[in-house]
């Protein structure tokens, strides 16, 4: 496909560029190399992670801590968000209480999550499942409580009754927002990752930055960065890939 | 199967922005007899939809009362099926799939439920099409799903607010056939709301024409029998409608 071919150039241009702009700043000497560490020394950082087992084991231990969160927060999420889109009493109570909990970072969850969690695994899924729910619900909400109501209409006077409009008509017509919080959730997944393992970890890529920070090993914090970085792209592509397949009636 | 609908004095007004009340239909009288095909027009804004909204029993009255078969319209029900402008057609469901949706209260056996799905569509000119996605069709092609969907339900009284207005000339045509041939073999009483005189003429055997402020029959037109329909009396209805909907425009309107 043409389209995707050009996109290919232009994100393996645009990537190319970067790196040749860090290796000329740092080849040329005016940084310092402890502050700046070149794209080869980076690389053998990475390399040596990868052979250790290090960068495994920090991997399987993120990327589960953010599939449960991420599970936790999207499921609660979508629930949450039909039952307060769908009942007026609740409805009412929606936009006070996001307008209060958006605000609030997950960084500033954490010591609350130690207090009530630990520092086990409990804290970190407290930490990402909260971000994560508090899009999904959000998202879920306004597409559940905007249904066009010729689609509503149109099922009432087809015969239908409340519990099959809710899910052949309410859900699928609010799914496309549904999608798009999840989307944002999974993102936000990552995002809370780094906070969330400041509350006392032993392993995990946002660990690995804190502990490279001792160390001044800002090689280690480069790779994990830059890991960050790549798998929150990869999976939100994957994810795109899978909702325009889901929700095909409305590309993503 | 009947099909006889009687609004007496019915009455519609809605919440007006700044407070105070607007009323979109002042109390109304209209009897559409069983098998009939009835045309509703005016100009946009007079209160068509909100006749045929009320006896879809999609809106409160404020006063008076609607019966389909004498029975008092409380809310929306299969017995009155509605065609709406914007096809109102499920996306996430094939064509099939959306004709379906009205068979499911039914509660057939699933590959009887299919087969009837795909009569209906046939019916309407989309033999083998069920598969289709709404996204994939064109506007007429939506419409007759949406009109195969409405029909599945078996409907008494069909309701259809400018189903053909975002339509071109040709597809408006051969909808006008295709749905004077089901209305020919089902006798469901139709109503059918336009703006356009000659969609009106063409389909209708009798033409109430409507004015805003508020919303009101202002005349009814009989156009007789169908077979002996003559040009001349085609024309001398036209001039009279044109001149009833010249009137019925708000000063200073000429939209
Ligand atoms: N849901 C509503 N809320 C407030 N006003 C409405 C609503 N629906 C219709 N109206 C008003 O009622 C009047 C009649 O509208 P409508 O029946 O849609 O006209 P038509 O179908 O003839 O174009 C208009 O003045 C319109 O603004
Ligand atoms: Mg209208």
């Amino acid at each position: 496909m043409r389209g995707q071919g050009i996109r290919f150039g232009q994100v393996a241009a645009s990537l190319g560029g970067v790196l040749l702009i860090w290796w000329a700043v740092t080849a040329w000497g005016g940084v310092n190399p402890v502050l700046v560490p070149g794209p080869a020394v980076v690389w053998a950082a990475a390399v040596e992670l990868w052979a250790d087992g290090t960068m495994g084991s920090d991997l399987r231990v993120s990327l589960g801590r953010a599939a449960v969160g991420f599970g936790i927060g999207s499921v609660l999420g979508v629930l949450v968000g039909l039952l307060t889109a769908r009942t007026r009493i609740l409805g009412a109570a929606v936009t006070p209480v996001l307008t209060l909990l958006r605000p609030i970072p997950a960084i500033a969850l954490v010591p609350l999550a130690i207090v009530w969690f630990g520092i086990g695994e409990g804290s970190k899924w407290f930490v990402i499942s909260y971000t994560v729910f508090l899009a999904v619900w959000l998202n879920t909400h306004h597409g559940a409580a905007h249904v066009a109501g010729t689609y509503i209409r149109a099922s009432r006077s087809l015969g239908a009754g409340r519990l099959r409009e809710f899910f052949e008509v309410v859900v699928p017509a609010a799914a496309p927002h549904i999608v798009a919080g999840l989307r944002m959730g999974a993102a936000l997944a990552f995002l809370s990752l780094v906070a969330a393992e400041l509350t006392g970890a032993s392993a995990g890529i946002g660990f690995r930055i804190q502990e490279a920070r001792q160390f001044m090993q800002t090689e280690v914090m480069f790779v994990n960065l830059i890991l960050l970085g790549v798998l929150g792209a990869l999976l939100d592509a994957l994810f795109v890939a899978l909702a325009n397949r889901l929700v095909h009636w409305e590309q993503l | 199967m009947a099909g006889l609908v009687e609004c007496s004095g019915t009455a519609i007004r809605f919440k007006a922005r700044g407070g105070g009340w607007t009323e979109a239909l002042a109390a109304t009288d209209l009897r559409l007899a069983p098998g009939s095909f009835t045309a509703l027009i005016g100009p946009s804004g007079c209160g068509k939809s909100t006749l045929l909204n009320a006896i879809a029993g999609f809106v409160p009255l404020a006063g008076g009362g609607v019966a389909v078969d004498g029975a008092q319209v409380t809310g929306p029900s299969p017995e009155v099926g509605v065609v709406f402008q914007q096809y109102a057609l499920f996306p996430w469901f094939t064509a099939r799939g959306n004709v379906e949706f009205a068979l499911r209260r039914l509660g057939l056996p699933r590959a009887e439920r299919q087969a009837r799905a795909e009569a209906s569509l046939a019916e309407v000119g989309l033999h083998g099409r069920g598969g289709a996605w709404p996204g994939q069709l064109s506007g007429g092609m939506k419409q007759r799903v949406a009109l195969a969907r409405t029909l599945a339900a078996q409907p008494k009284v069909l309701l259809m607010d400018e189903p053909f207005g975002a339509l071109d000339a040709q597809t408006r045509a051969t909808m006008h056939e295709l749905l004077l041939g089901v209305w020919e073999r089902r006798r469901t009483t139709v109503l059918f709301v336009t703006h356009d005189v000659d969609e009106a003429l063409t389909l209708a055997d009798r033409i109430h024409v409507m004015a805003s402020g508020p919303g009101r029959i202002i005349e009814t037109i009989e156009l007789g029998d169908r077979a002996a329909r003559q040009g001349l009396d085609y024309l001398a209805n036209r001039n009279r409608i044109i001149g009833l909907l010249r009137h019925a425009r708000p000063h200073g309107d000429e939209t």
